[in-house]
């Protein structure tokens, strides 16, 4: 039975991205800058005041236009970023999969990978061990197991490193646009282990543009506009909402 | 302090998978591998005992001992820095996906030149006798001198990887730092090659009480005066000190930087 006890709670959290302009390269710009003494940077909100709750179970849908802030929001819940204010807590194992095989090295051998990866994500190697078989049985890549992964199909490059987030068995999933890629297949066999990972009571965050994708897998959606969020309700609800929001654009396009 | 000792026993596994990575890239795809690790000093002891024994005749008994026994840690040292400056740099997108301890990437670059250091140190130990030089029991006082030295050297990486983030002029100045240092630290001269009234510079550069340690133990058979050890810890941990908390402080900062 799914608890009602929160696994991730934001409170009042807030982004400050520094953007700076014209940052001297060179000495000549350096010394031009001292003397006209202008502030060469501007901080931009990625994030406003983002509260929610997220309980144990549920499968949470971020949607919203690109550069709204889904991704960032993600990442502060991924710990990548501390917020520059308000408090996030997140209860148990995460594993991000922000970007397919962001701790891979490419000299290194799938196995040596699934290993490191682990290790990066917060894992011990006796967990990695024991998940290892599981994890190369579900990406499917045969002998090239030993093979370092530069010589890797994309195809097989992004399954091992689907696998290895899933495959190490975390309390919450969180899930950034990676679907995308990958043949039907790949996506289809992905989307049946999210689905046996959500019916094991487990947490996901899924940020998508795939409406389908949202509607099917979440039982609750953020619409995410100008670092706010706009609509926090129903999938369908918001999913409703993010196509009002996108109409005036796709109007103007055609 | 004891954050830093906690944060690294925590994640002890992580910076030893990642200082063998940096090893096996290393040495990867060449036909003798690991071995390099071993014959790359071994071929560098070799010409300079040649150029040393036969051409550059100086006043010195085995000099080439005299040298390596300073040389390889002064390697280890620099070599660490080098790699350690650029590494929260160069992982910086994988700071910017998953949240990774910072501290590792720094540590991973130290353990894995220690590993060399020790490796290099095999060859040394076989060329004591073939140069016919006593092989003092004071070899088994190195690793006092090799903790020193490794404290040392992390505090620095951890200062100048932080700084690097920042200023990408960071690790071009660390080179040309490195350099004159090399020659500013009684490497390829005696410590008495320095006149006396100039003695006192050198006691303000704080790699030398290690570096001593080294060739006393190596190539003199001697052990270091107490205020000479305690120095090299004294230099060393506050080396470690300014560097974690400067690390420390700016550390949740980088992931916008690189």
């Amino acid at each position: 039975m799914p608890s009602t006890e929160p696994v991730i709670r934001l409170e009042n959290v807030t982004q400050l991205f520094r953007v700076i302009h014209e940052r001297p390269d060179t000495v000549r710009e350096l010394f031009s800058k001292l003397f006209r003494n202008r502030s060469s940077y501007h901080d931009f909100e990625a994030v406003k005041n983002v509260s929610f709750d997220v309980p144990h179970g549920q499968a949470l849908g971020i949607i919203g236009r690109n550069g709204s802030g889904k991704s960032t929001l993600l990442k502060i819940i991924a710990g990548v970023y501390r917020p520059t204010q308000g408090k996030v807590t997140v209860e148990g194992t995460l594993a991000p999969l922000i970007e397919l095989g962001a701790g891979f090295h490419h000299e290194l051998t799938g196995r040596e990978n699934i290993l490191l990866n682990g290790l990066l994500m917060g894992y011990s190697k006796r967990d990695m061990l024991e998940r290892q078989q599981r994890i190369i049985d579900f990406a499917d890549v045969g002998e090239f197991i030993d093979a370092p992964v530069k010589q890797y199909s994309s195809g097989m490059y992004m399954r091992l490193a689907f696998a290895v987030a899933i495959e190490v068995d975390p309390q919450i999933l969180v899930v950034d646009e990676i679907l995308a890629v990958g043949d039907i297949g790949f996506q289809q066999k992905c989307f049946e282990r999210i689905r046996k990972f959500r019916e094991s009571g487990k947490t996901i965050l899924l940020v998508s543009h795939n409406m389908g994708q949202v509607a099917e897998h979440c039982d609750r959606a953020l619409l995410i506009d100008h670092g706010c969020v706009i609509v926090d309700g129903h999938a369908d609800e918001a999913i409703a909402m993010y196509r009002t929001l996108l109409s005036p654009e796709v109007v103007a396009a055609q | 302090m004891t954050e830093l000792i906690r944060e690294s026993y925590r994640y002890r596994e992580l910076i030893w998978a990642l200082a063998i990575k940096e090893l096996k890239i290393r040495y990867k795809r060449s036909v003798l591998g690991f071995m390099w690790a071993l014959l790359n000093p071994a071929f560098m002891m070799l010409v300079l005992t040649l150029v040393f024994s036969t051409i550059m005749r100086l006043g010195i008994r085995h000099y080439a001992i005299f040298l390596l026994s300073v040389l390889l840690p002064w390697t280890f040292f620099s070599q660490s820095l080098s790699y350690a400056v650029e590494s929260i740099v160069t992982n910086g997108d994988l700071i910017k996906k998953v949240a990774v301890p910072k501290i590792v990437f720094p540590m991973a670059a130290v353990v894995s030149n220690i590993i060399n250091l020790l490796l290099s140190l095999i060859p040394l130990a076989l060329l004591v006798p073939l140069l016919r030089h006593p092989f003092y029991w004071t070899w088994f006082y190195l690793p006092v001198p090799l903790l020193a030295l490794a404290i040392f050297t992390l505090g620095m990486t951890f200062f100048f990887s932080a700084a690097n983030v920042y200023y990408r002029d960071v690790s071009h100045i660390l080179q040309v730092v490195l350099s004159a240092w090399f020659y500013l630290t009684p490497i390829i001269y005696p410590l008495d090659a320095i006149p006396a009234r100039y003695q006192w510079i050198l006691k303000l550069n704080p790699i030398i009480y290690v570096i001593n340690g080294f060739r006393l133990s190596v190539y003199y058979g001697q052990l270091p005066k107490a205020p000479s050890i305690l120095a090299s810890f004294v230099c060393a941990f506050i080396s470690l000190f300014i560097g974690f908390s400067i690390f420390r402080k700016y550390q949740n900062n980088f992931v916008f930087y690189v």
